[in-house]
Formats: C-alpha cells, sequence, structure tokens
C-alpha cells in the first residue's frame, strides 16, 4: 500500500526530494530482518523473514525534519517506527499503515565533553566510530552484545543494553544521559539537563521534576513505539589501556598488536555454585575490563572465526562451568595489581588458567574484545541464533535460569530443531561490580529450515513460560500486546501501566506499538 | 541464487570493524553512502534477490536501476567475510545476469557500449584499426618474445599515457615485449553487467589469439583486463600462460636491480588500490570438498574451504615501488588494500551514472587530501580517469599519476613528454 501522491509530496517537502520512496522494491527490502521468520511463525503467520510491507521509507537529516515527518503521520493517520542502525526485526513495522523513518542521514557526533565524560551522538552513529574518536581521548564507550556497528542511541534509549565489556561500561540503560526526543504527536520533549531552562547541557538523564527515564525505556526499550530519540549522551570510560589499536595482515587472518597490559584468563569453576561465588568476588573487586560466563561452546565461538575453527577448539569448548575474564590498565602498576589480585581470588578457589598452557588465542581477539565485536560469533555455527530467555536479577537467578531453561532446551535439540549446545548455551555478565547480572541463552538455529524455525519459536513461548512457572523474573522479549498480556497480571499488572503510559504519550495512536505495546486493550 | 537464502545481511555497511579508524571513514559501500536507502548496499542486494527469487517483486524499472547502481567493488564482499559464509559479490553479479535473462538489464547506456564492444572490439565506439595508435614510434617491441603486453580497450583509447609509460618502463628495463595484433575487448565491462554470452565471446576471441602465439607471460597495465583474465577467465577456461599486471613485474625489476630507480622524485604521495588490483583480484582457489553435516544443523567443509577475503590481491607490489623511489614520500590512506574504498567507475557505473561515479571520486579524493599528499597515484585506467575526472571537478590541487609514470620519472626520463604523446596519437 503505497502513499496517496499528495501524501507522498508532503513528506518529500519535509525532507527533501530523494529522501521519500514507495517503491515495490525499497519497501520490500525494508520488510526483511533477520528473526522475523519466527516472529511470523508466532503470530500464526507464514514463517519468512518479511515483516509487512512499510508504506514507504523516509529519511530525515534533522530533528525538525523528524517532527515534521511525525506531525504528518498525524494528520494522515499514518503509524511510524524508527530504525537507526537496523539489525534486527524489532525495527520493522507491524501494520501496513506504518512507515520506516530511517535515520542513516543523522549520524553526527554533536559533542565530546572529555572533562564530564560523555558523548552527545544521533541515532546513526554506531559504537566503532563513536570509540575510534573517543579513543583518541583516551576514552572508551559502552556497546551492547549486538556489535560496534550498532547505533548506541538505539541501544540507549529504545532497545536492551548488555555488552560484553560491562562490568567496565555498565548497561546501556544505565547510561543514557541528557535526551532529545519527538514524541509520538510532534513535540520534542528534552530529559535531564539537556531540558534546563537556563544552561541546558547534557550531564544527566534525570529531571527536571520527576525522571522520565524510566517511561522512556523501562527494562528493555519501547522500540520505537513512544516516538523518536534524535540525540542522545551517553557515558564515557576511561579507555581500559594503551589507545595504539595496531591491526595488521588481511582479513580474515588479521593480527592484532595486544597492548602490554591486557590479559585474558579463561577458568573452569566446575561447577555454577562455585560459579556464583566467584565471579561476584571477581567483581567486587573492580578489576575486569570483561567477565562473563559463557556456556562451552559459545567459548569456542569467540576465540572462532568459521566453523571450521571452531570444531578445533574441543579444549575449551569442554570446561564445565568457564568464566571468561579480561584485566586490562594503563600503567604497570596498575596491571600489576590487577593480576595479583586475581592471583589471590584464583589460589582461594584453586582455580587454573587454561591460557597459554592449554590454549592460545589469535592476538586478534584481543583487538575484537576492545572493539566489541566477539558477539557477531553467534552466527557461526548455523548462520542464526536467538536468545531464548534472559533475566536480569542476581547471579543466582540468573544462574537458576540457565539450568532450568537446560532440559527445555534438550527437547528441541533432540529433535533436530536446535543445534546441540547441551542444552546450556548461556551468558552471563555482570554489572556494577557485581551488584547484578544478566544472562540470557543464546540459541543457534538455521532461518532457512522450517522445521528449526518452527522448533526455536516454540522453545521461545515455552521459555517464557517456565520464567512464569519457576519464579524466574522478567524475560528479555516480553514485547508486544501478546506477551505484555500475559505476562502482566503476573508481574504487577504491568501491561494496564504500559497502556496508560502509551495512550498519554501517544493519543493518537501514531507510533507503531508493534514490539511494545498498543492502546487496544484495559 | 540460492546463496540469497541464507543468513542475515542486514548490516554490511562498514569497513571490517577493527579496521575504522575514524567516523569520516568508516564506511565502505560507494552505493549506499550515495543512496542512502537500505536496498542500495550489499546487505539489501542480497535481500533483493530473496525478495526476486521469492516473487515478492517483479522485473521494474526500479528494481534495475537499484539493482545497477553499484561498483561491484566488493567491498560489502571483505566486510561480510571476516565472519560470515555469505557471498554478497557473488550474488549481486548472478542477480544481474538473472536481470539479463529477464529482459531487465543491463541499463540501456551499458547496453550501446556492448553493441560496441560486439561491433568494434572495444566499449568506446573506437575504430578496431586504431588500436594501436598509441604505440610511439621509438618504442621497441619484439614479434618473438614470449612475455605478451596486454593494453587493453581504456589504455588503449583513453589513457595512452598509461600504455606509452608501461612500455616506455619495459624497454628501460630491457624487457622485451610484443603486443597482440587483434586485441579485442577483455569483456570486463560486458560481465559485470551481466551480459555472460558476450563476454565468453570476448574471451574466447582473446585467449585463441593468445594461445596462438609462443607466450608464457602476459603483462597488463589495466587492472580491470588483469582481474578479469586472472580471476573470470580462470573460472570459465583454462589457459597456459601467467598473467601479472605490470606493477609486479616492475617491483621484481627493481628488486633484482634490472630496473634502476636513481633520480629523486619530491613528491608526498598516497596510492589508491584500484579494486580490480586489490580484493578482487584474488582468484578462486580450487575446492572439491563436501559440506557435511557434523551434527543437526551444523555442517563443515570438508577439506576447509578457503575463503576468498582480498587478501591475496596485489597489495604490496605498488608500496614497494613507492617505497624505492629516491625522495619520495609515500603516505596510507585510512581505508587501504582490502577494505579500500571503490573510485566510483566500475560495473559499468561511470556510463550509466556518471553523478554516482563522480561523488564517490570526490569522496576519495578528500581522503587523499586529508592525508597531507600532493599526488595521488594508482595503477588501472578506471580509477585514472574517474579520479582525474573528480580532481578538475573539486578544483582539487593533487596532482595525478599512474605508477607507471612515477617510475618514469624516477629514471629520470620526462613524462611531460609522455602526455605530448598521449595527446598528440590521440
Ligand atoms: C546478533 C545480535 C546480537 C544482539 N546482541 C545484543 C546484545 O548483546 N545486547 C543488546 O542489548 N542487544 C542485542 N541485540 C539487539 C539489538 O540489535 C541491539 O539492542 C542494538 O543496540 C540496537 O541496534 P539495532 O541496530 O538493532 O537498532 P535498530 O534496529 O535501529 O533499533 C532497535 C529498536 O529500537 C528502535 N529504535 C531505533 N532507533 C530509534 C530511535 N532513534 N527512536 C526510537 N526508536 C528507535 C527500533 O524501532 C527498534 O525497535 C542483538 C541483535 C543481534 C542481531
Amino acid at each position: 500500500m503505497v502513499l496517496e501522491k499528495e501524501v507522498f509530496k508532503e513528506f518529500e517537502v519535509a525532507v527533501g526530494v530523494g529522501n521519500v520512496n514507495d517503491g515495490e522494491v525499497i519497501t520490500d527490502v525494508y520488510a526483511y530482518n533477520w528473526c522475523n521468520e519466527m516472529f511470523n511463525f508466532m503470530e500464526e503467520k507464514e514463517p519468512i523473514p518479511y515483516s509487512p510491507r512499510p508504506k514507504a521509507v523516509i529519511l530525515p537529516s534533522t530533528t525538525e525534519e523528524v517532527q515534521k515527518i511525525v506531525k504528518l503521520c498525524n494528520k494522515y493517520g499514518i503509524q511510524f517506527k524508527a530504525q537507526s542502525t537496523g539489525l534486527g526485526p524489532w525495527n520493522s513495522v507491524s501494520t501496513d499503515n506504518s512507515i520506516i523513518v530511517d535515520l542513516r542521514r543523522m549520524n553526527r557526533i554533536v559533542k565530546i565533553d572529555k572533562k564530564n565524560l560523555y558523548a552527545v551522538v544521533e541515532p546513526y552513529v554506531s559504537g566503532a566510530q563513536l570509540q575510534v574518536e573517543i579513543m583518541k581521548h583516551g576514552l572508551n564507550c559502552h556497546m551492547p552484545g549486538a556489535g560496534p556497528q550498532v547505533s548506541p542511541l538505539a541501544s540507549a534509549t529504545s532497545m536492551n543494553g548488555p555488552g560484553f565489556t560491562s562490568p567496565s561500561t555498565g548497561h546501556s540503560s544505565r547510561n543514557v544521559l541528557g535526551v532529545e526526543w519527538v514524541l509520538p504527536d510532534g513535540e520534542i520533549m528534552k530529559l535531564g539537563s539537556w531540558g534546563l531552562k537556563n544552561y541546558p547541557d547534557w550531564f544527566i538523564g534525570d529531571g527536571p521534576g520527576p525522571s522520565l527515564r524510566g517511561i522512556m525505556r523501562g527494562w528493555a526499550g519501547a522500540k520505537s513505539g513512544i516516538g523518536i530519540f534524535t540525540r542522545v549522551a551517553v557515558k564515557l570510560f576511561p579507555y581500559p589501556c594503551s589507545t595504539d589499536f595496531k591491526i595488521s595482515g588481511h582479513s580474515p587472518n588479521y593480527d592484532f598488536k595486544k597492548p602490554d597490559f591486557m590479559r585474558l584468563y579463561v577458568i573452569d569453576c566446575k561447577n555454577l555454585k562455585r560459579l556464583d561465588e566467584i565471579i561476584i568476588e571477581i567483581e567486587k573487586e573492580e578489576i575486569s575490563f570483561m567477565c562473563s560466563y559463557l556456556s562451552g561452546l559459545a567459548v569456542m565461538a569467540i576465540f572462532a572465526n568459521s566453523i571450521g575453527q571452531l570444531m578445533n577448539l574441543m579444549p575449551v569448548g569442554s570446561l564445565k562451568s568457564p568464566l571468561i575474564i579480561i584485566i586490562a590498565a594503563r600503567t604497570k602498576r596498575e596491571y600489576e595489581y590487577k593480576q595479583k589480585v586475581m592471583d589471590l581470588i584464583m589460589q582461594r578457589y584453586k582455580l587454573k588458567d587454561i591460557i597459554g598452557k592449554q590454549y592460545t588465542p589469535n592476538s586478534v581477539f584481543y583487538g575484537e574484545a576492545l572493539r566489541s565485536n566477539l558477539g557477531l560469533h553467534g552466527f557461526i555455527a548455523t548462520g542464526g541464533f536467538q536468545s531464548s530467555c534472559g533475566v536480569a536479577d542476581s547471579a543466582k537467578i540468573c544462574l537458576n535460569t540457565s539450568q532450568l531453561n537446560i532440559p527445555l532446551k534438550k527437547i528441541y535439540i533432540k529433535k533436530e530443531a536446535l543445534a546441540n549446545d547441551f542444552g546450556e548455551g548461556g551468558w552471563m555478565s555482570s554489572y556494577e561490580s557485581g551488584h547484578y547480572f544478566h544472562f540470557e541463552s543464546p540459541t543457534m538455529f538455521d532461518q532457512k529450515n522450517k522445521h528449526s524455525v518452527k522448533g526455536m519459536a516454540e522453545y521461545m513461548v515455552r521459555s517464557n513460560q517456565l520464567h512464569l512457572l519457576k519464579h524466574l523474573g522478567a524475560p528479555f522479549f516480553v514485547e508486544g500486546d501478546r506477551m505484555h498480556d500475559i505476562f502482566g497480571p503476573h508481574m504487577c499488572n504491568h501491561n494496564i501501566w504500559l497502556r496508560k503510559i502509551k495512550t498519554t504519550f501517544d493519543p493518537n495512536n501514531i507510533a507503531d506499538g508493534g514490539f511494545y505495546i498498543t492502546p487496544k486493550k484495559d | 541464487m540460492n546463496k540469497a537464502n541464507k543468513y542475515s545481511p542486514e548490516n554490511c555497511k562498514w569497513v571490517p570493524q577493527l579496521q575504522i579508524k575514524s567516523q569520516k571513514y568508516a564506511t565502505i559501500c560507494p552505493a549506499i553512502d550515495e543512496y542512502n536507502f537500505h536496498p542500495y548496499s550489499g546487505g539489501g542486494k542480497i535481500i533483493i534477490a530473496l525478495s526476486y527469487q521469492m516473487g515478492r517483486i517483479k522485473p521494474s524499472d526500479e528494481l534495475r536501476d537499484i539493482v545497477y547502481k553499484c561498483t561491484e567493488c566488493g567491498g560489502c564482499d571483505v566486510s561480510c567475510k571476516f565472519l560470515n559464509n555469505l557471498e554478497p559479490l557473488e550474488i549481486i553479479r548472478e542477480l544481474r545476469e538473472r536481470l539479463v535473462k529477464d529482459g531487465c538489464g543491463p541499463m540501456p547506456a551499458q547496453q550501446k557500449y556492448i553493441e560496441s564492444v560486439k561491433k568494434v572490439n572495444n566499449p568506446y565506439n573506437e575504430p578496431h584499426e586504431k588500436r594501436m595508435d598509441w604505440l610511439p614510434n621509438d618504442v621497441q617491441t619484439d614479434p618473438n618474445s614470449k612475455i605478451l603486453f596486454y593494453v587493453g580497450c581504456t589504455a588503449s583509447y583513453r589513457r595512452k599515457e598509461m600504455a606509452i609509460a608501461t612500455a616506455r618502463v619495459m624497454n628501460a628495463a630491457g624487457i622485451k615485449f610484443r603486443l597482440l595484433e587483434d586485441e579485442t575487448c577483455c569483456g570486463s565491462p560486458v560481465l559485470r553487467t551481466g551480459v555472460k554470452d558476450v563476454f565468453l565471446e570476448a574471451m574466447n576471441k582473446n585467449l585463441d589469439a593468445i594461445e596462438a602465439l609462443d607466450v608464457d607471460t602476459v603483462v597488463f597495465t589495466c587492472a580491470g583486463c588483469y582481474d578479469t583474465f586472472k580471476v573470470d577467465y580462470h573460472l570459465n577456461r583454462n589457459y597456459n600462460f601467467k598473467v601479472i599486471h605490470a606493477v609486479e613485474l616492475f617491483d621484481e625489476l627493481i628488486r633484482s636491480g634490472e630496473l634502476k630507480l636513481t633520480k629523486e622524485v619530491p613528491l608526498t604521495v598516497t596510492y589508491h588500490d584500484p579494486c580490480h588490483l586489490g580484493r578482487n583480484a584474488e582468484r578462486y582457489e580450487e575446492w572439491d570438498g563436501d559440506e557435511v553435516q557434523i551434527l543437526p544443523l551444523v555442517s563443515i567443509n570438508i577439506p576447509p574451504k578457503p575463503k576468498r577475503c582480498g587478501a591475496k590481491g596485489v597489495y604490496d607490489p605498488p608500496r614497494n615501488i613507492l617505497k624505492s623511489i629516491p625522495g619520495l614520500k609515500f603516505i596510507e590512506m585510512e581505508r587501504i588494500m582490502e577494505y579500500s574504498y571503490c573510485c566510483g567507475a566500475g560495473a559499468g557505473v561511470k556510463s550509466a551514472f556518471p553523478e554516482f561515479a563522480l561523488n564517490t571520486a570526490l569522496t576519495r579524493l578528500e581522503e587523499a587530501e586529508d592525508t597531507g599528499a600532493d599526488t595521488l597515484i594508482s595503477a588501472c585506467p578506471f580509477c585514472s580517469t574517474n579520479l582525474q575526472d573528480g580532481i578538475k571537478e573539486k578544483s582539487s590541487k593533487l596532482n595525478f599519476y599512474d605508477i607507471s609514470e612515477l617510475i618514469l620519472m624516477a629514471l629520470g626520463i620526462d613524462i611531460g613528454k609522455i602526455k605530448e604523446e598521449a595527446g598528440e596519437v590521440a
């Protein structure tokens, strides 16, 4: 369903000729996304990797243009869906009455405040782009596990936020400071100190008055269901080691000059009970740049860049409860201190580090860890993966979730719908010195294989049910009306509150609420 | 096109992540840089292939326009293959072939030059009999040599200075070479548009003609012809001679002392890697293995299948040459070698979408200027033409030379004379 001629013209006036397109090819490509086949299956639709086709795709270049688009959407009763770097299905439209607002022309790093440790970015600035610019000032930023190619703005404002470097760079939901937000009615809202009448600046995310941060993104983000974010300030952190980032050789066998004060430990905690104690012990000491529990297969994946290589990594894959820790330092003294702390913990728990003995990774591993590229290795085995259950809670709850999920996953492994990771396939990382953790279960399936897609979809639904049955807390993918209405009654009727927020902020229901919530029920 | 139905191609708009050095130069795909909508990227084109295969989209002007707005530079291919098993470039090529079969390609401007290749053996519609006109009287050739200099259409008709300089460097080094009397277009500009049958005709004509001679080596000054012979001919027909680009020959000659560069060349230069000489000049390695399922849903290739990631392009020889020129300062751009940014001319773009080609050249020139160099060097007549068009458009202060011209300067040969000769014979 294309736009009517006059409507098209008005959008074109708003963003300039060439920046609106409702052609069949353009709109069909924007309908494709990774995992759409699975979400379609869950909705009892054909399991193809396409959402409904958007009515058009529009490319604004400024906040004012975004505002004009949103006002026109209100005028004509057309819904919109924003996308920044566009990696996952959550940026797909949910009805054929939606347009996609692709923000790729908004790609400026607006400000780097190296004294107050924040940067202001537009939607299409990627994590790697921001990182290379702030590295020039000895700084680092948080990137979600999705990788360095995704938008820090999308992660900070609209979707999830765990990453491999979280022990040192936090969680996106906690890193967001001042925000510029085009509300679904076209008004501009400025959050935090950016909204101050006098001397507006970006350094704080809460207030003036009550903080709206929770309303803006809550735990997992509104996924464009509550407006479009056009600029955001994110926290910066000291770069963990020397910023001399030297890559040589050729793809895919790059060599990386490992910084002097950087060390990887891979230790087997033998069982999850000990892992729980050890990870908290390490995180309490605030020494790690990265500290994750990964299943054996996931450990193999982060060290490999092809399935062939992965299969040669059995020694690391056979660890029972592995912890992957990277420490990094800017001075020798800091480095020695961190190693000493690790030594003491390892002595206390009688742990052995396999690095340099049973296994030595290629140097490029360290480059990928610093650039937050490790998450992309999840595609190696089958070409497709998605995380099933997922919680943010204490290490105990996270590990409990992991254990309880294993028998369920094994059912689908046995049915040959999922790749065999012995049911484990987990990733757990720590936040804020071990005050909380996040766990998810990346699961490998084959997007081209209907049986596998069906199995993965069923497994995801049953994983969510398990959360309710075993009181495991809110999983990641409670999104869309159906899921909110299932979980709401068990979780303080959050669905009712969320709908109230939606209808208050979006009285005309113009922001496509497909992966958020719609006002349709009470 | 079965390759299209694989994996998730959404995030391929970047240079290999580990190679990003600044925000300004953190992209690899000229097409999405120019047109912004996702379908223009490598990932977008894979989705188009899938949609087309599934019958979701039909042949149309819109489809043709998007599919042909791509220089086939292979940047997406290299970015993607660092971790993935996709073949974006192959999919783009197959998609074009499919559109041609379905009567939806190539672009009208490309069709025109294809007709010209069929008629007069070159895409410029120049008389075939004038192909050798670039050859100055005092350049020595040897009809009995085992080395053939394949000049190519662009160096023969449009960038004669490259043909002349290459020939003169060979003369200076005492390398005897012969020319192919009935040289015809290598077929590269035809193949890149998806018109396979005309390409195969051109290939067979050339290979038949060369194999009828007693040569063991063919030298190229044109990166496009070199890539076509080395990679595309090789995929379609075996032949019995070695192919090398002039930079490989000259690098060898310098290292063996047969070519002595003694004259100071006080320039600060940067080097543009042509896609045809760099990442795309990597041959497909023969692989006769099997895809074996080792676990449900998990398959591996036995023996491991070589990945064509652009690592085996010709990167060191031009750099070695530049480093051996006395008095010359060489600075690299940010995007180089297998993750180099395209000049914008390739795969029929210059003829069908000149504005896109020029804008891409302007982007690359800005990157060259940002190094602080006063001179831009390359080794491909297409890059040379497009980048020089950009220099004019931009009124850039950069000088542009083909690398063989720079060698002549270092040999103390007056390059102004060559430019004159190139003009005279034009
Ligand atoms: C392989 C893979 C691994 C992943 N791993 C992680 C992970 O470890 N941690 C994690 O947090 N996430 C992960 N994700 C999910 C997701 O990609 C990330 O959350 C990412 O930060 C968002 O970037 P994106 O490119 O997906 O953004 P987009 O697709 O552009 O956006 C994501 C969501 O936010 C909305 N949105 C985007 N920009 C705006 C805006 N300006 N205003 C309003 N709404 C907007 C979109 O509509 C969409 O719903 C992963 C995804 C994949 C494919």
